[in-house]
């Protein structure tokens, strides 16, 4: 680059300059490129495992948390099965030891003539 | 993608190619920026082994910032000139006081024969001149003159304002020019006129 007005007498000096120019060695070439691949390998993070199947379905139910409420559930029916408390007795009683009652509805009891007659 | 296709690939662009991996990316980036960022460095601290070790220095911590790289906000050139000014200035201030007589002068009984040897004769002047002035105009005078950046560049690199880098680079030059006067016959300065 020359300037338009060389006020110092420099420019011949620039150009000079501009051409001894102090190339790279192949050793500072080779370290500055291993510096590279290194910080790269440091910079990239490594990839998350991917998680098993039973992992999966583990997560998919929802884990631990939803474990503890099932086996709750499973427990406290297991106790009801085997010695019920005395309500729900009352309550079986009444929905299933009561009397066989048996009702008839008849739902379209103003249109049977009706159909019969077509 | 192939080593030759990224010719043409910013320097941006091809930092976040490096900053995901991309082997090729790092090459080009490599081959594309030590020379420019050791050619700097060795203007300003006149001693190639330095030099060396400065670039090495400035494109390691080009290879560190790239995963935070913000493309578009600022050029990687004007970045490592940046980098490769403070690591110089540090190592200067280190060993102030010994590098004027440290440089080397240009031979002066060498036959200036050829156009060429008159060539290396006025580099090397300038390179001893250099040498001479205080590190922000030597700074200003070398990213102006010889590395061809402009005013509103040179600004960023090194933090200041336009009008402070116009005046570092006159009274760089002027500087120059009087510490040149006594070498421009010898020089084959005329010639040129």
């Amino acid at each position: 680059m020359t300037n338009k007005h060389d006020e110092f007498g420099l420019d011949t000096y620039f150009d000079a300059g501009r051409k001894a120019v102090q190339t790279p060695s192949g050793d500072l070439m080779a370290r500055v490129l291993a510096d590279a691949e290194a910080q790269q390998m440091a910079n990239v993070p490594a990839p998350a495992a991917q998680p098993g199947l039973f992992a999966s379905l583990w997560a998919a139910i929802g884990g631990w948390p939803t474990a503890a409420g099932m086996v709750t559930a499973t427990l406290v029916g297991i106790w009801i099965g085997i010695s019920p408390p005395a309500p729900l007795e009352q309550i079986t009683a009444e929905v299933l030891g009561s009397t066989d009652d048996a009702y008839l509805v008849d739902l379209l009891p103003a249109f049977g003539d009706d159909f019969v007659e077509g | 993608m192939p080593f030759d296709a990224m010719n043409d690939v910013p320097d941006d662009a091809l930092l976040v190619l490096y900053a995901n991996g991309d082997a090729d990316a790092t090459r080009a980036l490599t081959m594309r920026l030590t020379p420019m960022v050791l050619g700097y460095a060795a203007r300003l601290l006149n001693d190639a082994s330095e030099a060396e070790d400065v670039a090495q220095e400035a494109m390691l911590r080009l290879w560190k910032i790239a995963p935070d790289w913000r493309q578009g906000e600022a050029k990687v050139t004007t970045w490592l000139y940046r980098v490769v000014s403070n690591l110089c200035t540090d190592r200067l201030r280190k060993k102030r006081g010994v590098a004027l007589e440290a440089v080397p002068e240009p031979a002066d009984d060498r036959p200036s024969a050829s156009e060429t040897m008159i060539e290396a004769e006025r580099a090397a002047a300038l390179q001893q001149a250099l040498a001479t002035l205080p590190e922000r105009q030597r700074q200003a005078v070398v990213l102006r003159h010889i590395e061809g950046a402009t005013n509103p560049e040179i600004a960023q690199i090194l933090e200041i304002s336009v009008e402070a880098v116009e005046s570092l680079t006159a009274r760089g030059k002027r500087a120059l020019a009087a510490a040149l006067a006594g070498r421009r016959a010898e020089l084959g300065y005329q010639d040129d006129k």
